[in-house]
């Protein structure tokens, strides 16, 4: 078309300015301020005060093992059980589907802070309606947020609750794309139903496994409000994730130039993962 | 009301010529079609006649006046498109008007338009549908209507039938040609069918690579191609080719032959031109003028290999040897079947020379022909 | 037969194993309105009670005496509401310059918003703050929260898959009608993506009411707080009153609970299309 060269420009306009300011000047101020001093009355540079304390911080070294604690448990115990809730749901035999979708899939518009609260109830030592459901069938109360493992467990329970829908959506929309007629060959050749899932559903379905893995992984790294709400990082800084401590630092202490590092570590972290994940499970990062 | 002139038009995408100079001189109320196999870049030059695509050089003119760098909706055309791209959220009233509310008219000189349009297209009952619930043809016939509604001096239309249904294609294609007769408007049509181009347009502007092969009547194309390219693109089933040697010359002929030949063929030519004996050229033969009840000048003898049996005609694939099948077009009826051996007679009036460089030698043409094309 | 038997077995298998997972993924919202109804003695005595009761509204009173929860729900309301509508705007004007447009500098524009969705939100919320509260002294104001948000990288992706899976021919055919510009893209464009506007509005609009951090940074005070952050704050408190705060869960779920019931299908098109591409 015979077009005005600044047209595209004049549509990207609000985008770039808004972008700007809000995304890459942060991102470049962040990066300056991880070299800085800001604790003094005037920041100054001073270049391996914060990246050489990320080494020596016990107390940061605690947060990442926690966080990976939760990545490690809670990620590929949710994948299963997306991918489990996705073949059911995706199954002809299944009755009454728009219930279970909505039961599993509703999970992903209550927000974070709201079924946190919830579950805080729901899973208190005391009087929680899950202790009280344990004690019916003579099984005795598990100390959910008084014990390090029912903590970190407790928050796995949360996380999966909410997110196992949003990975089975996923999940759900590969299975769709996977030919109908693969079965219907396969089957024609004797294939038993359990190496169809392992020959043809799980190999197909690698793609949107791995991009619910990276997602997933990338979320839980910036883990907060979650055990914020629940479990307050406790008990004893058990559950405490980086993010929590990256927060403490910038927002509770005023070190912006030590959070600002361990912001730039989380990114890193989580890029490192991700590619690492790609190279693992196959498949080339562009797809 | 529009002539158009093109003057050395080119295009390029990039370092890349896509269309190589064309000059070109339609005349008001012509049915023009560009016809050229896909990649050709019949599109191209419509889109760049629409003010889709800049002109990189060249002068394109409709009524005498530079068009190069005037925006789209300035210069008199409207355009449909292959896929019709009506809007889809707009219902079809809406779609008519959606160009004629741009230019401000006022609305009662617009309802009259679109009345007047929804008349002649029998669109009246689709007012007030949307596009998604409209048949094949009834969208074809909007996108016309929304080309129409705007009166433009010339309509460019963009392969319009490719997406309809045999049937379909062919009354739409009798209600284009009666709507040129209607609308008194220069039409540029482009298409790759050449039975559309040979039934619609008064003109042809054959393609080839970005540039033009020839531009003539229909039946100008069939019995006088320009070249090799031209022979081979119209007439179904594609002509026949012979690479034949010259074995004399005269002032008003050349005598050729072919090993598969019975005899040397005499072929009369317009103009004198002289070949030295023994130069290749290529002989032409349509194939429904290969027959198998006479001898004619000339005859091949083949095996058939294929019958292909079209119902009101046959056609014989005979395999000599050659790059392709020689194909014969018989009767519907004919008692031939594969594996016999025919004996193919044709006559020298009917046979097409193209000198060693692909181009036509031009020949007498038979005086029924000549009628037909003068 | 053997065949059929075996069949009707799977088949009751796997009804029976659903029923149980769904079973267990709607008890916790089950609960917190049943919870909501109750006087917090019953929470308290540890009875397992299934049943809706009838104290609602006491709970809601105590809530609303705790916090102004109408307040933060109406904050919630605004914030979410505009950086929606302006997120959608600002996001499909430049989508829809990368689908439609071939200019100087698009690549590295694309690359650079594809850089952006990799980079965790956390990472860039110190300068963030330190940029709205510190420099625009946008605390306590709407504008603080709302503008970081309209920087969204998945939804330009998003719309510019929208925007190219759009035929060309249509917007050619608004240029040669005589369109201008913004009139192609407001009048035949955006109408036709309405579809993937709606997707992406309600995932920008469910992200935006349950974000927690960023508005608890920028809005301290208690008149401009959140429904996140009034809950938030509420549970921090020394006594908390677990039927109120099970109140205020609901006020902020069960309608997104309908309108998923509602518009499922457009949720689910916006996470699969945004995240598988």
């Amino acid at each position: 078309m015979l077009r005005n060269r600044y047209t595209p420009y004049a549509f990207l306009s609000p985008y770039i300015i808004i972008f700007s300011v809000f995304w890459l000047v942060p991102i470049l101020f962040s990066f300056a301020m991880s070299f800085m001093n800001t604790r003094s009355r005037t920041w100054q540079f001073d270049f391996f005060l914060n990246w050489g304390r990320l080494l020596e911080d016990e107390l940061l070294w605690q947060a990442l093992k926690n966080t990976f604690l939760i990545i490690a448990l809670q990620v590929p115990a949710m994948l299963m059980l997306a991918v489990f809730a996705a073949v059911l749901l995706n199954s002809k035999d299944l009755n009454f589907k728009g219930l279970h979708r909505f039961a599993i899939f509703a999970p992903i518009v209550v927000a974070e802070a709201a079924y946190a609260v919830i579950f805080r109830l729901l899973f208190n030592d005391n009087f929680g309606f899950v202790n009280n459901m344990l004690a019916l069938i003579n099984i005795d109360a598990i100390a959910w947020t008084n014990s390090s493992s029912g903590a970190t467990a407790l928050i796995a329970i949360g996380l999966t609750w909410r997110w196992t829908g949003y990975n089975a959506i996923i999940i759900l929309a590969g299975l769709q794309n996977i030919p109908k007629d693969l079965y219907e060959a396969s089957e024609l050749e004797g294939t038993s139903p359990w190496q169809q899932f392992t020959k043809i559903t799980l190999p197909l379905l690698k793609p949107a496994i791995l991009l619910c893995l990276v997602l997933s992984t990338f979320g839980t790294l910036q883990l907060f409000t979650e055990p914020t709400l629940l479990t307050e990082g406790g008990p004893g800084g058990s559950t405490t994730t980086v993010a929590m401590y990256m927060y403490s630092q910038g927002f509770k202490s005023f070190n912006f130039g030590y959070g600002s590092a361990i912001a730039y570590l989380i990114v890193f972290l989580g890029l490192t993962l991700s590619l690492l994940q790609f190279k693992l499970f196959g498949g080339k990062p562009d797809e | 009301m529009a002539n158009i002139q093109m003057q050395q038009l080119k295009k390029n995408f990039g370092d890349i010529p896509v269309i190589k100079g064309i000059d070109l001189d339609i005349k008001d109320r012509e049915f023009i079609c560009f016809l050229g196999p896909s990649g050709c870049g019949k599109s191209t030059l419509l889109r760049l006649m629409a003010g889709l695509e800049e002109i990189s050089s060249g002068e394109f003119l409709i009524d005498n006046k530079r068009m190069n760098d005037v925006p789209a909706s300035l210069r008199g055309i409207s355009m449909v498109f292959q896929s019709y791209a009506l809007y889809p959220h707009l219902t079809v009233r809406q779609n008519l008007a959606f160009g004629l509310k741009i230019q401000k008219l006022p609305s009662d000189e617009i309802n009259n338009r679109i009345r007047e349009v929804a008349r002649t297209l029998q669109l009246s009952e689709l007012l007030d549908r949307k596009p998604k619930i409209l048949s094949g043809g009834q969208r074809q016939r909007v996108a016309i209507g929304r080309a129409i509604v705007r009166r433009p001096k010339v309509f460019l239309l963009d392969e319009p039938l490719s997406n309809l249904d045999a049937t379909l294609r062919v009354s739409m294609r009798v209600e284009l040609a009666r709507l040129h007769e209607e609308l008194q408007a220069t039409i540029v049509y482009v298409t790759h069918d050449q039975v559309e181009a040979m039934t619609l347009a008064t003109r042809v502007v054959v393609m080839k690579d970005g540039a033009i092969q020839q531009f003539a009547s229909p039946l100008e194309l069939l019995h006088r191609p320009a070249n090799i390219f031209v022979a081979e693109f119209i007439g179904t089933p594609k002509i026949n080719l012979f690479k034949v040697e010259v074995q004399e010359c005269g002032p008003q002929s050349i005598t050729v032959t072919h090993a598969l030949f019975s005899n040397p063929i005499t072929v009369s030519i317009a103009k004198e031109i002289k070949f030295a004996a023994g130069t290749k050229l290529t002989l032409g033969i349509r194939p429904h003028r290969l027959s198998t009840k006479q001898s004619l000048d000339c005859t091949i003898s083949a095996k058939v290999t294929i019958v292909e049996r079209l119902g009101t005609e046959s056609l014989l694939y005979t395999d000599l040897g050659l790059e392709t099948l020689v194909i014969c077009s018989a009767a519907g009826t004919v008692p031939i079947i594969r594996g016999d051996q025919i004996t193919l007679g044709f006559s020298s009036a009917n046979c097409l020379l193209f000198d060693d460089h692909d181009q036509a030698i031009e020949r007498c043409l038979p005086a029924d022909v000549q009628l037909l094309i003068s | 037969m053997n065949n059929s038997l075996t069949s009707r077995a799977k088949k009751l298998f796997i009804n029976v194993l659903m029923l149980v997972i769904s079973c267990m993924w709607l008890i916790p919202i089950w609960m917190m309105m049943i919870y909501a109804t109750h006087p917090d003695n019953v929470i308290f005595s540890g009875e397992l009670v299934f049943n809706p009761g009838t104290d609602f509204l006491k709970n809601f009173a105590i809530l609303q005496g705790k916090q102004d929860f109408s307040m933060a729900i109406f904050n919630s309301v605004i914030i979410a509401g505009v950086s929606t509508l302006l997120g959608l705007l600002v996001a499909s004007m430049a989508g829809y310059a990368l689908a439609r447009f071939a200019f100087r500098g698009r690549n590295t524009l694309f690359a650079l918003i594809i850089f952006i969705l990799a980079v965790p939100s956390a990472a860039i919320v110190i300068p963030e703050y330190i940029i709205v509260v510190k420099h625009m002294g946008l605390s306590n104001n709407y504008a603080g929260v709302i503008l970081p948000y309209l920087a969204n990288a998945v939804g330009v992706f998003f719309m510019r898959q929208s925007f190219l899976n759009l035929p060309a021919e249509t917007l050619e055919a608004a240029y040669l009608d005589g369109a201008s510009e913004w009139k192609i893209f407001y009048s035949i464009a955006l109408p036709i993506v309405r579809p993937a506007l709606a997707s992406l509005g309600i995932i920008l609009f469910v992200a935006h009411w349950n974000d927690y951090l960023w508005p608890m940074l920028v809005m301290t005070s208690e008149q401009y707080q959140t429904a996140p952050i009034a809950l938030g704050r509420l549970i921090g408190l020394a006594n908390i009153e677990w039927g109120a705060m099970m109140v205020g869960a609901s006020l902020m779920t069960v309608p997104f609970l309908l309108l998923f019931l509602i518009l499922q299908k457009q949720i689910i098109a916006g996470i699969t299309s945004g995240a598988t591409k």
